[in-house]
């Protein structure tokens, strides 16, 4: 009997059970399809490349005369394959001598201004570090001389390995993203900025 | 509606006209020049790269040694004389080393400066071939390179034979103690100067004792302008004497040499 | 034979519909003054359209050739310059019609805003309008990055160190600008894609609704002074004008033909006159003597950022263009009735005034750059002849070290040189001794413009310096302090 009166509901008048079971499950398809599609599609636009770390020898030690900036261009490992020149980068680095216990000390720093990243030139007369762009001038040590920059030269990360001056390979720095403080990043996984 | 398809028409006659003009003006663009079409000879060189001497002289010597390699604040190229005198090596290595003790900076890129070693070596040869002398110098000029370090403090005798050299060489216009002839702006000025004679080495007074400074009056070492009528040119020796002079004056000062002899 | 091409004609006509949708759309009736000469200032729109069309034609041209990999790109420019037959000639259109549209979009948006045409019923149009030049200055950045050269390469450090100031997300920001760690191959590509796909597609979409809005609200009557919009009755009224008006495809679409091939006759030729721009050198960022500017259409907003002081200058990044897009969406928001006539909207006309003198004088200002220090003029600027003689030694040695610590770099000597300083041609009438050695020394305070020479040179350098400065002044004028100078001085303004 049962079945008799179910049947008469499916022939004759609208089954809102079927129905609304048919809404609700193309409802939960079409969001499953949604979120199966954009999580990883979205995720391929907006997601972070790991950041490796590579150290680019920038010569032996010998090669930078003590208390003078020296420009050194290489090839960025941190690049493509496919970049061609647009992979090569320069740093500025100088030799301040030996410290206390011996070691060497280099002070190294990105060409790029920290006010809007265009390539400062080392003027060794003067002692000075210009940008072309706005005007900004650092000293020898990278501090801020004059003009926009609202902080000093970014500092590459350094170390000497076996008599040789070599540096942490470095990003494009910015304000909030500088040389320095990746290098904490990578040591440190657990901080994520 | 008459009057609008003749109107339409007339357009399109006008536009026909116009693009067939066009149409002229790109066939052209493909087989002559067009002043737009690029010419590969226009693309930058890069720096490293350029290998012209005036290009290389304007960019990085004019500043100083002036447009045409006279009359600028730093001592002449643009001069037979020196470019008679100075080897073509010490040339290379002044413009790749600087000079010491002046302010003529180091320009080869291991020394930090911005030009290679072939750009330093064809400055070098340009300023040889550019500037020589067109007719040969009609006596032998003394040696561009100093002799010998002078003594700071030397002997009597020896004080006197420098400064008499001086007084017939150079005192005519530079003033009995080397402090110029005061208060004419004209005037050659004060060599006594201790910030000058500090920023000057004394291969580089040798120099300018030898050439002048033709471009500014200055005579050289043989000329009698400005000097006695029976002036003779002071020989190699002597002018390491007055190189010698300066440089005590450099040390101690002008006035105080006079009161220690 | 012509009966033959009737009939295939109607054959496609009646399976597409045509004469049924897209006349009737094409002959949608325009108020009657359009026909007259008023109609002059309904042409920028359409013309800018048709420039459009040949940034796509010239577009897809280019990409036939053009490689958007960071070691093959400029290879492929220098290809298409020297190689390619007319290649030369489809880069240089591309780029002259793209500034022709930015131009004919500017002069289209004031006309719209002289005129009242964003008033009711035509908010939304103009919203779109908006987007759609949005887009287009998207499409100029994005075509500057791919002509793969230093200004390119420089160009997107600019835009990652503004982006990098974004609080917070700034790092993330730039990560996904720049497409990596660094500037490349990536960056690239990710601007290929968007000047390619992304923004035309958009551009077109936002082109088709604008379209649509321009039939579906029609176009309003030129501005009449008294006639003033009021949204309860301004359907009734453009209705009745309607009536009267004439179809589009008719007399009133001959002005924009004609204007049409006029912008196009001009991009044209001066494509074919001046000819490509760039690439100038290649993209290595090692390259001495980069010196980058942005592209004409942002050559102002370069300036006010160079302009304005450090403190508000993330503001000005970050900020400003948000607050003048804002502005510009929310004009018809504004003031969507009332009067259309400029002769009765001073403040709008005012408003116009001000933004084009502003927008031109700070172009100028960008495209002269004067901030921007000359790197090779310590080098390469002979100090003047008239400065060298009749000097001393000791201030031709002055003169030297001015060359030697750069100075020149910012200062220029009679017009020559760098021109973020002063010019200190006639420096010896405007500052004794002490003064100059205080301020060579110190710089400016506060660390402003000029750095602190104190510790840059020695006792003697600065010493000759000084000498060499206060000799320059006229012949005939004395130096500044000298006692004899019968200057009337107000009181504490001495020194």
């Amino acid at each position: 009997m049962d079945v008799t009166s179910q049947d008469i509901t499916a022939t004759d008048a609208p089954r809102p059970g079927r129905r609304t079971f048919l809404r609700w499950l193309s409802a939960i398809l079409a969001t499953i399809a949604a979120v199966v599609l954009s999580v990883p599609v979205v995720g391929y636009f907006f997601g972070l490349r790991k950041r490796s770390v590579f150290w680019v020898d920038l010569g032996a030690v010998g090669a930078f005369p003590l208390n003078q900036t020296r420009r050194v261009n290489f090839d960025n490992p941190l690049r493509q394959p496919w970049d061609g020149v647009t992979a090569l980068t320069g740093v500025y680095a100088r030799n301040e001598g030996k410290n206390e216990e011996g070691a060497d000390q280099f002070r190294v720093l990105s060409v790029n201004c920290a006010h809007l990243g265009c390539p400062v030139s080392w003027f060794p007369q003067s002692g000075l570090f210009m940008c072309p762009c706005h005007g900004g001038v650092y000293y020898a040590d990278g501090e801020r001389a004059s003009g926009p920059p609202p902080r000093g030269m970014f500092h590459c990360e350094w170390r000497i390995e076996k008599g040789r001056l070599q540096i942490q390979a470095p990003h494009y720095p910015t304000l909030q993203d500088t040389l320095t403080a990746s290098a904490k990043r990578c040591t440190d996984s657990s901080v994520h900025v | 509606m008459n009057y609008h398809s003749l109107n339409h028409i007339c357009s399109f006659r006008f536009a026909l006209r116009l693009s067939a003009v066009v149409g002229m003006i790109l066939l052209n663009a493909g087989g002559c020049n067009l002043s737009g079409k690029p010419d590969q000879a226009d693309l930058p060189v890069s720096p490293e790269q350029i290998a012209n001497f005036d290009q290389l002289y304007t960019t990085n010597c004019a500043g100083c040694h002036g447009a045409t390699g006279k009359l600028g604040p730093a001592p002449p190229l643009n001069d037979p004389l020196f470019v008679a005198i100075i080897p073509e090596d010490e040339l290379h290595r002044v413009i790749g080393d600087g000079r010491a003790g002046t302010l003529m900076p180091a320009f080869a890129t291991v020394n930090g400066g911005s030009l290679t070693d072939k750009q330093v070596k064809l400055l070098a040869e340009g300023v040889k071939s550019h500037w020589k002398s067109e007719a040969p110098l009609d006596h032998s000029p003394p040696a561009y390179a100093i002799t010998n370090e002078p003594q700071t403090i030397p002997a009597v005798e020896e004080h006197t034979r420098r400064l008499a050299i001086y007084q017939r060489a150079c005192a005519g216009c530079h003033g009995p103690d080397g402090s110029g002839s005061q208060g004419n702006r004209s005037g050659p000025g004060a060599i006594n100067a201790p910030a000058f004679l500090a920023l000057i080495s004394n291969q580089a007074l040798r120099r300018i004792i030898i050439t002048g400074r033709p471009d500014l009056g200055m005579p050289t070492y043989a000329e009698k302008r400005g000097r006695t009528a029976e002036y003779e040119p002071i020989s190699t020796a002597e002018i390491d004497d007055l190189v010698a002079l300066l440089a005590q004056w450099r040390s101690v000062g002008s006035t105080a040499v006079a009161e220690q002899h | 034979m012509f009966n033959l091409l009737k009939q295939i004609g109607r054959w496609f006509d009646v399976r597409l519909g045509i004469s049924d949708t897209l006349m009737p759309m094409m002959r949608h009736p325009v108020p009657r003054e359009i026909e007259g000469p008023l109609g002059w200032w309904y042409v920028f729109g359409s013309a800018a359209m048709t420039l459009f069309l040949i940034q796509i034609l010239t577009g897809i041209g280019l990409a036939l050739v053009y490689v958007p990999a960071a070691d093959k790109a400029y290879e492929s420019l220098l290809y298409l310059n020297y190689q390619q037959p007319l290649g030369w000639y489809l880069r240089a259109l591309h780029y002259y019609a793209g500034s022709g549209m930015v131009v004919l979009l500017l002069v289209h948006m004031t006309q719209v805003f002289m005129h009242g045409a964003y008033k009711y019923p035509r908010e939304l149009t103009w919203v779109l309008g908006v987007f759609l030049l949005i887009c287009t200055m998207g499409m100029f950045f994005s075509g500057q990055i791919l002509r793969w050269d230093p200004d390119a390469y420089w160009g997107l450090a600019v835009a990652g160190s503004m982006a990098g100031r974004v609080p917070v997300i700034g790092p993330r920001i730039v990560h996904l600008l720049l497409g990596g760690e660094i500037i490349g191959g990536d960056s690239l590509s990710r601007f290929f894609a968007l000047h390619v796909f992304v923004i035309p597609g958009a551009l077109i979409a936002f082109l088709a609704v604008h379209l649509w809005l321009v039939l579906k609200c029609g176009v309003s009557t030129p501005p009449v002074a008294g006639q003033v919009v009021d949204p309860n009755t301004y359907d009734a009224t453009y209705h009745e004008e309607l009536k009267r008006g004439v179809p589009f495809l008719g007399d009133a679409i001959l002005k924009d033909v004609l204007f049409s091939s006029l912008a196009v006759i001009v991009v044209v030729a001066i494509a074919a006159i001046v000819g490509p721009k760039g690439p100038t050198a290649p993209p290595d960022p090692t390259l001495a003597g980069a010196n980058p500017r942005p592209e004409w259409p942002f050559l102002w907003l370069f300036g006010l950022l160079s302009l304005s002081p450090p403190s508000v200058e993330t503001f000005i990044m970050l900020v400003f263009p948000v607050i003048v897009i804002a502005i510009l969406f929310l004009v018809p928001f504004i003031s969507n009735r009332g009067e259309r006539a400029p002769s009765r909207r001073p403040a709008a006309v005012l408003f116009v005034i001000v933004a084009y003198t502003a927008l031109g004088a700070l172009t100028y200002e960008g495209a002269t750059a004067p901030w921007s220090p000359k790197m090779t003029a310590w080098s390469g600027d002979p100090v003047p002849e008239n400065f060298v003689k009749e000097r001393s030694p000791v201030e031709l040695q002055g003169a030297v070290v001015f060359q030697y610590k750069n100075c020149r770099n910012c200062h220029a000597l009679d017009g020559v040189g760098g021109r973020r300083g002063p010019d200190l041609s006639n420096v010896g009438t405007r500052m004794t001794a002490n003064q100059l050695i205080d301020q060579v020394s110190n710089g400016t305070p506060g660390g402003g413009n000029m750095p602190a020479y104190g510790k840059q040179m020695s006792a003697n350098e600065m010493t000759v310096l000084v000498d060499f400065l206060v000799s320059l002044r006229p012949e005939d004028q004395l130096p500044a302090g000298a006692a004899e100078t019968p200057i009337v001085t107000a009181p504490g303004a001495h020194e």
